[in-house]
Parts: C-alpha cells; structure tokens; sequence
C-alpha cells in the first residue's frame, strides 16, 4: 500500500511559505515566503535544521528559489521586481547580483541546465532569458511578450536550453533561441486548460511535461518531433505538444504545483485542498494515451493550501511541501 | 488583437487589460445637483441612468484620453481604444470627407489644409508589399492621398536634417559639459527619436535616466512644428485648420504625436494630428480593394521658396532609423579630435542588435558609441548605466529589433517570408535610396536664418527640442496577484 509517512514538520517562517528547492545534491534545500527571508536547511542528525537564514536581500514577498544545476549559486525571484543571485564565494552566502528589468512582481526563476542561462517571469506577463556574462554579470538575451497574461511559472528542458512557462492565460508556450539573431522565440503554444495554468514540469527524458491548472486538472503533453511515427503533422519545423492525458475528476480545488521524479518517475500535486497526491503511470500505459492511476492521497498534508511540492534529485523518494499555514513538511514515499 | 506598440511600451502596463479599473486614477467628475440626498443609478443594457429625479437621465460615459493615460503611472489600457477613435484611419478617411476635426480638448476645427508628411521607412515597406521601387511607392502613396483629398504631400528630409544637426551639436555642447563635471549626468548621450523608448525611460528609469536623453526632437515632431508653426504662415493659414498626417513605422509615435508637450497653447493644436502607419495603410487599400500599384502616380509638394531643392524620400549614411549615432560620430570625431573621415566600423556584441564603434587617437579610445536596438538590448544599456559599468558617448536606442525599418507598424512579411529576410530587404531598398545633401541643404541653412533666428537662438530651442517627465510609479495593493 502506497504511503506518503511524515517525517518532519519545519517550522521557521513567518507566513506563508511559497517554495522549496532541493540543492542537486538532496542535502540541503532552500525555502522562501511571505516574511521576505530564505532559510537554508540540511540535516543534523535526524533532523532538519536551519543552517543559515538569508535576510535584506529582497524589500517583499520571496515567490521563488532555484539552485543551479552546479549547486553553488541561488536565485530567487521576488515580488520587489527583481531576481537576486546568492553565492558563498566569500564564504558565507551573499547576494552579489541582482537582475532589474521586470516591471513588477516576479514569480518564478529557473536555471537551464547548462547553468549558463536563467529564466524568469512574472506579473508584467513577460518571459526574461538571462546569460551569466561573467563573474557577477548577467545580461538580458530575450524578453518574451509571448503570453497576454500574467506568467506564473517557468521550467528549462533537462537537457536542452528549451523554455516553457506557464500564464494566466490558461496557455503554456515553450521557446528557443533563434541563432541568426540569437534573440529567443516562441516555438510552441499549448491550450487545453480552462484556467490558469499555475505550474509545470518536465518529465527525464523531457520529451513529456505535466502541467496544473486552477481548472482542477492535470494534464500530461507529450513532444511530436518533425520525424514522428505517428503521423502528428509538424508545421515550421518545430515540434508539436499534445495533451495526451488529463486527470479530471481528482483535486477539488487549485493544484498550485506539479513535480515529475526524475528517478522514479512518480508525479506529486500541491492543491488548495490541503491534499498531497501521487501519480503513478500504468504500467501497460499507451504512449500516446497514457494512464496514471492516484496511488497516494495525503488528506490535511498541511492546514492550508499547499504551495509547492519537490522530490529530492537523489531518487530516495523524499518529499517537501510548503503550504499558507507556514509550514514546511517533509515526507517519505513508499510503495 | 495582438498589440501594435513596441515590446517597450507593452511592458510599461501600456495596453494592461488585466486591471483597467482598478488602477485608473482618472478621477470620474460627476455633476452634483443640490438637495438631493442621493443619486438612485440604474444599470441598463446601453449606458447608465440617473433615475433619482424620477425620470431616467442618461449619465455621460467617463472619456479617458490619451493624455490622462500618458500622465498616469498605471494602466494605459484605455491607449489604444482612444488611439483607435483619435488617429485611426477611420478617422482620416472622415476628415478627408468632413473637412473638420475633433481635437483631444474635444473642440471641434474646421480643416482648409491637410498636410502628409511621409517617412521613409513606411514608404519602404509598402514597396516592398507591392513590389515597387521606392520612387514609384513615393509617387503612388502621393497620388492616394490625393485621390483621398490631401492638398499637400511632403517628404520629411528636411526635418530630419534638423534634427541630426541638432543632436550633433547637443552631442558637443554635453561633451564639453561633461569634461567641465564628469558627475552631471552630460555623458552618455542618448537617442530621443524612439517614443517606444522615451515612454519606457520615462514610465521605468524616470529621473535616473532622462537627463542623459536627448532633448532633440524627432523628426516627426520637428516636422510638426515646422508645418504648423512656419508652413501656415507661407500658406496664410490658421494653424489649427491644418490637420497634418504622419505617415510612421510604428504605433509608439502615435502616443508621441498625443504629447501635451507638442501641443500649443498659443496656436491651440497639436503639431501632429495624426499618425498612420505602414500596416494601416496597407489595410486601408485593403478595404478599398486596390493595390497600391493600380493607384494613380502624382509628386510630392515642395512648398518652400527654394528652388535649388525638390521632393524625395531620401537616405542619411548609417542606420535605416535615422543614423543618429553615424552622423554625431562624424561630427564629434572632426569637431573635437581633427578627424574627418573617420572610420565607423561597428563590432557586434553579444548579438547583432548591440553594436560599437570606436574612434581612437593616439591609441587611446577617444569616442565609443553604439546602437542598441530591441527591448532586450535596452535593459542591457540601462542595467549598464545603473552600475556605472557603461563605457560610452552616445547611444543610438531604438525599441524593436533592428531599428525604425523594423518598426511594429510595419507591414507583416508574406507567408513563408521571415521577418529577417523582410528586414534584410528594405535595408537594402533604404540604401538605395538618394542621399540626403549631408549637412542639409539651402532650405535648412534659410529656416535656420528666417524662421529660428540662427542656430543656438531661444527659438531654436523652443522649435526643435523638447523635455521629458518622469512618472511617478503608484503600487496600488488591489492589482497583486498571486
């Protein structure tokens, strides 16, 4: 029988906690919220413990923090308008570089996996490429106006410098750069939900994506290459993005986060419904019409609206969620 | 509808659909009749009602303009539906008819002349639509504003020499000011012709960055005034009965033309009434089922006195939106280091649209200017600027990719055509084009002497230069969205 088991409540922030990220290692993770702070976590022991609390880099609400693929560098993404870049060149983590340009609230950072570029979105509904110019200097290689709505959330490819963000205009729109001008352009637009499309995430292979919506669904593309054996016709050379699955019928509110184990491939949900769930593909799923079945539902994984979900990168089936209510939780799947 | 304004402006909230209302500050100015305790409204389906003097009265609609929008650090959601009614080519088309025009104080003139005053990057991108060399596209776009019932159809050269003649000798007067106070913000010099780019620094950087742009006015502006202020007069005129016509590469100059500072309280009008761009005109033949090839030829106007000039649409040496950074280059290079003829070689930076050129003397960089085109390469310039890190002179800064040939308002390429391949070709038809006489010719050197009192005179500076505002940002907490 599938169980999601508590293994520990972290307490520590003021308000709500907004997002957690696992270091590439899964022995440390970031987390950030309301009270405008980043703690650092690892272990002592048995117990997860803050190591180091990042305060005066941001002047509101923290939304979002990514490690780079290399685990030395932290960005977060803040509704002050801007990302700040934190390293420990010194010995002790700093912010030294800050990326202006967003005309308000940013909502999410990521890093490319390359850790050459970053990405980030936000209020203004405009999607930003940045490149690490130098030591401290990033410049900004693309500002996207594809989505006409507020963009809440964007993910690289996890091997490829493809972008995907996800808007309020119930759209997710994928991008790459364009090498004659090495400006960036929209390659693909994805509709299908019926609302804000509040998260998304690459499968291993990155050939698949999942998506969650505020329409109460998940829904799972898959990438037709210009070569497809299925016959899925490709116009402008770009490949096509087809919802081959969507889970209706689960989440009984907002599911704010969706994260695909690289290891395990298992999908878990963040909802308002205060409920955590995994997903786990059939195993005589139809690629091209693929099942998942609901093997875990976690009813009061946290007292409020559950804000974000991440697997540990390590595979060891560890979980974190952060929730309204202030907490942030961690969890140990078993089958 | 996708917008028609620059990646600039649509980031500053120009057109936010999202939160119209509540960030509006218009104040909304309703006429209080006394002894009453209170206004009973009912909604219906066409309008408001006031119902509490027991019959129903239509209330009036509150009309936002352009100019509460320009003046407002929120939305300028209401921008484009009141571009739409102020300068759409509906809007022409019932001048051209009427005779008459509503201004933005919403007082009604009658119109005895309308002037057109064509750009040539427009010019270019319908001849490359309808397949016309440049001079043929100048004549037939003459011939269908006449056939609409212009009476006077103009090249801009003339303005833009001014204009380049004056960021020259701005571009020297800063660099003197700043060898005297390095701290003022004198040095680098930035492009004032991009409206994109002046709303945007005004909207986002505001006093931070304005004092180091340009107070030249673009030649759509300087052609404003000049029809306006000197034309009427030639033509014994009342300026307010001209209703002169831009023809632009981009929407953004729309909002530039709607200034309160290009309007005249004296001569009570604006020195552009309205803009039409290249993709409207092309929408334009398209309503009237003609293309612009089966339209009768006819030349251009040269109004003026001088008779050693005549019409064209014309090149200056440098980039397709003005060569701002090549002619004060020139210049600069022969006035302050003895250097005619210097050498602009551009080096491309991190991407095509960022580039620079150096002068040196005695192997020491004496002038380094660049352009930087795109929105993209305009965070680069500022975040360069905040950081203390930018290394130039002057900066030729335009919104869209590629500059004014690729302006937003251009005509979309053809199916299967990229817009790089488009871009590439009205570069080529722009260098083409004939030359403007460099320096100007005999009728900038008389409106310096007749109409502005010599170069470097009060009135002068009043005709061909300009100032900006910095607006102040308002964070109204009902817009946050999670």
């Amino acid at each position: 029988m599938a169980n999601l088991e508590l293994l520990q409540t972290l307490h520590g922030h003021k308000g709500i906690v907004w997002n957690v990220a696992w270091h590439p290692l899964g022995t440390i993770f970031a987390s950030c919220g309301e009270d405008k702070t980043i703690k650092l976590w690892s272990k002592e022991g048995q117990e997860w413990t803050i190591k180091t609390v990042l305060v005066d880099g941001h002047q509101r609400t923290i939304r979002e923090v990514a490690w780079s693929p290399c685990g030395n560098f932290l960005a977060s993404a803040s509704f002050d308008a801007t990302t700040a870049i934190w390293d420990k060149k010194s010995g002790q983590f700093e912010c030294n570089a800050t990326l202006e340009g967003h005309e308000n609230e940013v909502k999410s950072v990521a890093w490319s996996p390359s850790g050459q570029l970053l990405a980030t979105c936000g209020r203004d509904k405009s999607v930003w490429v940045w490149e690490v110019a130098g030591e401290d200097e990033y410049e900004c290689e693309s500002v996207l106006n594809a989505h006409n709505q507020d963009v809440k959330k964007v993910a690289w490819h996890p091997s490829l410098d493809i972008l995907a963000s996800a808007s309020y205009d119930n759209t997710v729109k994928m991008y790459k750069e364009d090498p004659v001008d090495n400006d960036w352009t929209c390659i693909a637009t994805l509709c299908s939900h019926e609302s804000t499309v509040w998260s998304l995430a690459f499968d291993k292979t990155g050939e698949r994506l999942v998506t969650c919506s505020d329409d109460r669904t998940v829904k799972i593309w898959k990438e037709y290459k210009p070569d497809n054996q299925e016959g899925v016709i490709i116009t402008d050379k770009e490949s096509v993005w087809k919802c081959v699955c969507t889970l209706s019928g689960y989440h009984t509110r907002c599911v704010y986060d969706v994260a695909w184990c690289h290891q395990t491939g298992l999908i878990a949900t963040a909802c308002g419904d205060d409920i955590i769930r995994i997903f786990k593909e059939s195993e005589d799923s139809d690629p091209n019409a693929p099942t998942f079945e609901l093997i875990c539902t976690k009813l009061n994984s946290h007292s409020q609206d559950v804000n974000c979900v991440a697997w540990n990168p390590i595979g060891n089936q560890e979980l974190l969620s952060s929730s309204d209510d202030g907490e942030i939780r961690i969890w140990k799947f078993s089958d | 509808m996708a917008s028609r304004f620059s990646g600039a402006l649509q980031l500053t909230d120009l057109d936010d659909f999202i939160t119209p209302s509540q960030e509006c500050i218009k104040p909304v100015t309703i006429e209080k009749k006394k002894t009453k305790t209170g206004a009973k409204i009912k909604i219906g389906e066409d309008g408001y009602f006031d119902i509490s003097s027991g019959q129903e009265q239509k209330l009036q609609k509150v009309e936002i303009t352009l100019a509460d929008c320009l003046a407002c650090s929120g939305c300028i959601t209401s921008a484009e539906s009141v571009l739409v009614t102020r300068q759409s080519q509906e809007e022409l088309l019932k001048v051209f008819s009427e005779r008459k025009y509503t201004d933005n104080k919403g007082v009604t003139k009658s119109v005895s002349l309308v002037v057109i005053s064509l750009s040539p990057q427009p010019t270019l991108s319908l001849a490359a639509r309808y397949k016309l060399t440049p001079e043929d596209a100048t004549k037939k776009l003459a011939g269908y504003f006449k056939s609409l019932g212009a009476d006077l159809v103009l090249d801009m050269t003339v303005a833009e020499d001014l204009s380049l003649l004056e960021v020259q000798q701005e571009f020297l007067e800063r660099y003197h000011n700043h060898q005297n106070d390095p701290t003022a913000k004198h040095l680098p010099m930035l492009a004032s012709s991009c409206p994109g780019w002046v709303c945007y620094a005004e909207k986002t950087h505001g006093n931070f960055i304005l004092p180091y742009i340009s107070s030249t006015k673009s030649p759509q502006q300087i052609m404003g005034s000049l029809v306006k202020q000197y034309l009427s007069k030639s033509k014994e005129v009342n300026p307010s009965e001209i209703y002169h016509v831009t023809f632009m590469p981009c929407y953004d100059k729309k909002l530039e033309a709607s200034r309160e500072d290009f309007y005249s309280e004296i001569l009570s009008c604006h020195d552009v009434d309205c803009v039409i761009t290249a993709i409207e005109l092309e929408q334009m033949l398209n309503n009237s089922g003609k293309s612009l090839s089966e339209v009768a030829s006819s030349e251009l106007d040269w109004p003026w006195s001088e008779s050693d000039g005549h019409p064209a649409i014309r090149r200056h040496l440098g980039s397709g939106s003005g060569g701002y950074a090549d002619h004060v280059f020139s210049y600069a290079a022969e006035q302050l280091f003895g250097e005619s003829n210097a050498p602009l070689v551009y080096r491309n930076l991190r991407n095509p649209d960022f580039r620079e050129v150096t002068l040196e003397k005695d192997g020491k960089e004496v002038l380094k200017f660049a352009i930087a085109n795109g929105f993209r390469n305009i965070q680069n310039l500022v975040q360069k600027l905040k950081r203390g890190k930018s290394p130039y002179h002057y900066v030729e800064v335009m919104a869209c990719p590629s500059g004014c040939l690729n302006g937003g308002a251009q005509v979309r390429p053809s199916t299967g055509e990229s817009s790089r391949e488009l871009v590439t070709q009205l570069e080529g038809l722009y260098s083409q084009l004939p030359l403007a006489a460099a320096g100007g010719g005999g009728l900038v050197r008389r409106l310096y002497a007749d109409w502005l009192d010599g170069r470097d005179s009060d009135k002068a500076r009043a005709m061909l230069h300009t100032r900006y505002h910095a607006v102040e940002k308002s964070d109204i907490a009902l817009n946050i969205k999670w």
